[in-house]
């Protein structure tokens, strides 16, 4: 038993009580005690050794397992079915579409659950929404709209111009989500009940496109209830519940009045922020569809007939901020050296190759758009030599900081300061939280560069504001934007914006890494699901899936 | 065999090997002994292997870490990169060596950290003001059941991820698990004769507490410590992974996990090596508190304790009877307060 | 053992007030304001401000302080301010979760450890006794992380190479579908118990091998029980106190696996709300969630020491001495 306990303590671990033991044959005076010792390293013990080579050996396993299975395919036909599980990335936290920003709100709610004056087609148009058809003053002043009639809200109260006026007026007055993009805003009136009339103090180019998004909403105004966790509208669907950062099942509202009836009865939402656990979900039938799915990982199902995928056009635009008044940044040289520093090709491939190159402010689903790619070509040499005008060199290398969201991972910093390495610019990345980056980047302009999905569209007003987190200020491409909005001619508009947009990437008051281009997966058979835009804008009243 | 019969060790009798042994020489016994088993060589080779790395990768990684390609991403091992690139194309074998730095610093913080909270608690437990060391005793009772990753938490709030963040988390509660365990002992060295005869003679008690009491717990000190570093490491890729450890753009083998997360499914290979490299040095630290106790130990270790003798041949001296009498009094009190200590670290739970 | 259960108590509500200050200045020093965070980008001033004052943003410290304080204490945990929901009721939905995967880890653990830790007391060929020990060694050495990617690449519908389980999520009508919610647990749960029962087989094994080399199990086998019997009936029956006060304390130290665990595998649990909360900075659900789990895990540290106390037979031995004395 002595033995057993020797055996059992000698290399036993950690713990006060083997301590104990482990002491227990010390020499004494006393000879028994004595005899009792015996040496402690009993042999050569190889175990470490076999178990490390037995994880090597798993280590070899795996690496020839290369992780993909295929599946058997399924044959076209089968029912329809009643139920369609969605799965999108980023959850809103709640659905308060007034004061909570992102654009994970406009995705879930707008034309599935509220509805706007006007809608937007995949193509980033104005459409027909609750009105039927407007007007437009000459002069661009006055709008005239005719609601639908018959139009109700799912709690079966009908929806009045009185509805839309009281909508507009609470949004500008509460400086709800949306107020501040209604420029020139006058005031809106019922000329009668499917009439609207709202009156701008001077003409404002986008102002239907806006009403297409939150500032045109309509919401029921005698129905009460918490905006944060209930939603009720003139829709096609049917909020029934809300799990925050989990799920939303919306249910098809039977009485619908439009004539784009929804097909499926009910389509849950599953929010999946975890890559993964996200593509394990679309591959074992648990979502149907999966919007976005990392590029990287959607090879899987690219060569598979159970499953399609499809890149969508977005207005992504992920913007390299460099502060215009930071200590370095405010000099053009050194904005441009990064510009030139920057391999834009390089990005896109390592994020899987379906994100396109964006040479400027605006992407190609918005006005303005033109293709300015060609003014910063991947030069390290130009970049080196801009950096040398601007008095840094071997013996002074440039320290930057780049602060952003830790949404947005760690990978682009680690290589934008790889790349900016090479061309002598040492850069330190700081990934924060969004709340200390709004505070500090956006809030303060405490920043040299900073990384920014823009997500938004129709959304040039940024550089024309001297006030926002850039700190850009270019007195002529202020005036152009003016010009652009205040003219009635939608050509004219973009061809000013246009030159605005050069004149921006000409400055290089940023970089613009790439436009995020949406991949999106689904099951063979689903169908009706929007490929393009569909993170901002998803209608879903058209998804229907047929089980194989 | 009787409950007195235990062959609880003659706490104390340390004291009777003052030695003559420089520091070298005793190191030099004591980590040949240390060498002769396998799973012990196993500890120290992956040990050295570890610090050799971390003061390598200072100046050298076969790939800079900050270079990236983003048209060879998540590749296979090869030539160029001995175990592939990760999601920007840089060498994971060159961020594991550039992270085995940034771990061993908050292993080494961690310990120090645990070290010296644990040796303060256990010195106000075995005050003789016995109101301070029963509120102590309390409240170490109180908190110890505090999970790491809650005080993280809290920390991370107002500091961002931070290394400091895993530091001050692991080094708290693994301070006061360190206090919890080495109580007994100190306690058992705190009554026994040569502590109160020396406290008769004056010696003041910050002195008694150096010389007498630190010596007498230095075995399960060591224990303590060295595996307190391995559940450090763990601990550091599990907050790390919760984005609350290591922030992103330092290189840290909880940031190798982490990164190489996101792509299992379609690039599995990634994952393994962190986790391998992490596996590896926890079970080398757990071995290594083993061993080094053993070692270090004229008590246990009878190559140190000849060498000692050889040194100096007037060391050996009869050890005081009457601490192995006390022992047997104070057994429920040693059994009372050790027994929470070793759930609270030893079961690793990252 | 009155005055015991009086000075514990006594320490429980000290230290709990004292964390619930530390993690209220804690949350109050970060930079952030969460009003910003919901206002967005392109807010207005006085969008942020509005949503401050409704926040109740706007109220000096000691009065935020206070008034958490008193409610927290009538049990009234608040309304994030995200979502509006009573964060209460949110806690007890994620609970449901949480619970059943801890509850599960540790059963995992339990019967993994126990046995294991008795078998590798007991084993008397000296290459078993290494085995058991490198195993047990090697066991609670692996991140959870790790071990949770490995079960994922084994054993995950869909992806795994033996697809038998779901890795990813929890049903959406959650234990109205027991059987797909137990499913959804089983791999989460095997994650961090398989760990955690490495450290308990650790400590099984030298407590009982203690035991072993007590008196107590050679009288047992001198009454004329076989070696096993005794260690099993005599040596588990005296070291359940100290097992008692691990298994506690591992609890307490599992949460992180079950963090770690829950984001892995898309569980929408308490401790991926908390990560959440904390990103979001929702300020009154991260508080009270802290202080909640704070009091949590001190309540079952005074649990677990009182049980202690109340089931070791030599401390009510000494007590009763005490007495007598």
């Amino acid at each position: 038993m002595n033995a057993d306990r020797h055996g059992t303590h000698a290399h036993d671990s950690v713990t006060a009580t083997d301590t104990d033991a482990a002491q227990e044959s010390g020499p004494s005076t006393d000879p028994e005690l004595n005899a009792r010792i015996r040496p402690m390293r009993s042999g050569g013990n190889t175990l470490p050794w076999k178990l490390l080579s037995l994880l090597l050996a798993l280590a070899l396993a795996f690496s020839l397992w290369t992780g993909h299975r295929g599946a058997t395919g399924q044959a076209e036909g089968g029912t329809v079915a009643d139920s369609v599980t969605v799965g999108l990335k980023l959850a809103p936290t709640n659905l308060d579409i007034r004061n909570q920003s992102g654009t994970a709100l406009d995705q879930l709610l707008i034309g599935n659950v509220y509805q706007g004056l006007v809608s937007r087609d995949s193509r980033n148009r104005v459409r027909p929404g609750l009105a039927r058809t407007w007007n437009v003053s000459e002069d661009g002043l006055v709008y005239t709209f005719n609601l639908h009639e018959g139009i109700r809200f799912s709690n079966n109260h009908a929806l009045r111009a009185q509805d839309v006026v009281d909508s507009i007026r609470g949004l500008m007055a509460g400086h709800y989500q949306g107020s501040e993009m209604l420029e020139g805003f006058q005031d809106v009136e019922a000329t009668d009940p499917l009439t609207v009339r709202l009156t701008l103090s001077r003409p404002y180019q986008d102002l239907l496109w806006q009403l297409s998004g939150r500032a045109g909403l309509v919401f029921d105004r005698r129905a009460h209830y918490d905006m944060k966790t209930q939603a009720v509208g003139s829709g096609p669907y049917l909020l029934e519940s809300f799990r925050p950062n989990d799920s939303v099942t919306l249910k098809a509202d039977p009485h619908y009045w439009g004539s784009d009836k929804p097909k499926t009865p009910t389509i849950v939402i599953r929010y999946l922020n975890d890559d993964n656990a996200a593509v394990n979900a679309l591959r074992s039938g648990d979502v149907q569809v999966l919007a976005p799915v990392t590029e990287n990982l959607a090879s899987s199902f690219r060569n598979n007939p159970d499953f399609q995928v499809k890149e969508g056009n977005d207005t992504d635009k992920y913007v390299l901020a460099m502060n215009g008044k930071g200590a370095a940044t405010s000099d053009p040289r050194v904005r441009k050296a990064i510009r030139y520093a920057i391999d834009h090709r390089q990005l896109i491939a390592s994020r899987g190759g379906s994100d396109r190159a964006l040479g400027g402010p605006i992407p190609s689903l918005d006005p303005g758009y033109q293709d300015l790619t060609g003014l910063y070509p991947h030069d390290p040499e130009q970049a080196r030599r801009l950096l040398s005008q601007a008095g840094y060199g071997p013996d002074h290398r440039l320290k930057l900081r780049l602060t952003y969201a830790n949404t947005y991972g760690s990978e682009l910093g680690d290589q934008l300061r790889s790349q900016l390495r090479q061309v002598g610019i040492d850069l330190d990345v700081r990934v924060v939280e969004f709340s200390v980056w709004l505070q500090d980047v956006h809030a303060n302009k405490d920043y040299d560069l900073s990384l920014v999905d823009h997500g938004e569209s129709h959304d040039f007003h940024q550089w024309a504001n001297p006030n926002y987190y850039y700190n850009y200020d270019n007195h002529q491409v202020q005036e152009l934007y003016q010009k652009a909005m205040a003219t009635t001619s939608a050509d004219d508009s973009n061809r000013l914006l246009a030159q605005a947009a050069r004149i921006v990437s000409n400055d290089a008051a940023a970089d613009w890494l790439f436009n995020y281009r949406v991949t999106t997966a689904w099951r063979t058979g689903l169908e009706g699901f929007p490929v393009d835009l569909n993170q901002s804008l998803m209608p879903l009243s058209d998804v229907t899936y047929r089980r194989g | 065999m009787s409950w007195e019969h235990t062959d609880r060790p003659r706490r104390g009798s340390r004291a009777a090997f003052p030695g003559r042994l420089g520091f070298l020489g005793r190191m030099r016994v004591v980590l040949a002994s240390m060498w002769r088993k396998a799973s012990e060589r196993y500890s120290l080779i992956v040990l050295v292997m570890w610090i050799l790395f971390s003061l390598v990768s200072r100046f050298w990684t076969p790939v800079p870490i900050w270079t990236t390609d983003g048209y060879r991403i998540w590749q296979a091992p090869s030539r160029d990169h001995l175990l592939g690139t990760d999601g920007t194309g840089a060498d994971i074998l060159s961020w594991l060596m550039a992270g085995s730095a940034t771990n061993l610093a908050i292993s080494l913080l961690a310990v120090l950290l645990s070290g010296v909270l644990g040796l303060l608690l256990v010195m106000a437990m075995v005050s003789r003001r016995s109101g301070v060391s029963q509120v102590v005793v309390v409240l170490v009772d109180a908190l110890i059941s505090l999970p790491t990753v809650l005080l993280a938490l809290i920390l991370a709030v107002p500091l961002g991820p931070s290394i400091a963040v895993v530091v001050v988390a692991c080094g708290f509660g693994y301070g006061l698990n360190l206090a919890r365990i080495v109580r007994p002992q100190a306690l058992l060295a705190a009554e026994s004769d040569y502590v109160q005869s020396a406290r008769h003679s004056g010696v003041g008690s910050f002195r008694i507490f150096c010389t007498h009491l630190v010596p007498n717990v230095i075995p399960v000190l060591c224990v303590q410590l060295s595996m307190s570093a391995g559940t450090s490491v763990l601990a550091e890729a599990g907050l790390t992974y919760l984005g609350v450890g290591v922030p992103s753009g330092l290189p840290s083998w909880g940031h190798s996990l982490t990164t190489s997360v996101k792509f299992i499914n379609v690039f599995p290979l990634t994952v393994l090596w962190p986790g391998l490299v992490v596996t590896m040095v926890v079970v080398a630290l757990n071995l290594f508190g083993d061993a080094l106790r053993d070692a270090i130990d004229p008590v246990t270790n009878p190559g140190l304790r000849a060498a000692v003798a050889a040194a100096g041949r007037s060391a050996l001296q009869p050890a005081p009877q009457a601490v192995s009498a006390q022992l047997d009094d104070s057994d429920h009190l040693v059994e009372n307060a050790m027994y929470a200590g070793e759930g609270g670290n030893d079961v690793a739970k990252y | 053992m009155a005055r015991f259960l009086m000075r514990r108590l006594v320490l429980f509500v000290l230290a709990l007030m004292g964390i619930s200050l530390l993690i209220f200045l804690a949350l109050r020093i970060l930079p952030g304001d969460v009003a910003a965070v919901m206002a967005g980008l392109d807010a207005p001033p006085e969008r942020v401000d509005r949503l401050r004052r409704q926040m109740g943003l706007d109220r000096s410290y000691p009065r935020q302080y206070l008034d958490w304080i008193s409610d927290f204490l009538k049990g009234d945990l608040g309304r994030s301010i995200l979502t509006n929901r009573s964060i209460a009721s949110q806690v007890g939905i994620r609970a449901q979760i949480t619970f059943p995967l801890i509850l599960l880890g540790l059963g995992v653990a339990l019967l993994l450890g126990i046995p294991l830790g008795c078998a590798a007391a007991l084993a008397r060929s000296p290459r078993m006794q290494s085995f058991s020990h490198m195993a047990a060694i090697v066991g609670g050495s692996v991140p959870a992380l790790w071990s949770g990617l490995l079960l994922i690449m084994l054993f995950a519908k869909g992806s795994g190479l033996i697809g038998l389980l779901p890795s990813q999520g929890f049903p959406t009508l959650g234990w109205a579908q027991p059987g797909q919610a137990l499913a959804a647990l089983i791999l989460p749960a095997l994650s961090t118990g398989i760990i955690v029962g490495a450290g308990i087989m650790r400590y099984t094994r030298s407590l009982l091998g203690d035991m072993l080399s007590s008196g107590y199990v050679d009288m047992g086998m001198a009454c004329g029980m076989t070696r096993t019997q005794a260690a099993l009936r005599i040596g588990l029956r005296l070291a359940s106190p100290q097992l008692v006060s691990v298994v506690g304390l591992t609890m307490a130290e599992m949460i992180t696996g079950v963090m770690v665990s829950e984001n892995l595998f898309a569980l929408p649990g308490l401790g991926s709300m908390l990560i959440t909360d904390v990103g979001n900075r929702d300020l009154p659900a991260v508080q009270s969630e802290l202080l909640l789990l704070a009091a949590f895990f001190l309540f079952l540290g005074l649990l677990v020491d009182v049980t202690h106390k109340l089931i070791d037979p030599r401390f009510r031995g000494a007590a009763r001495q005490e007495v007598a004395d």
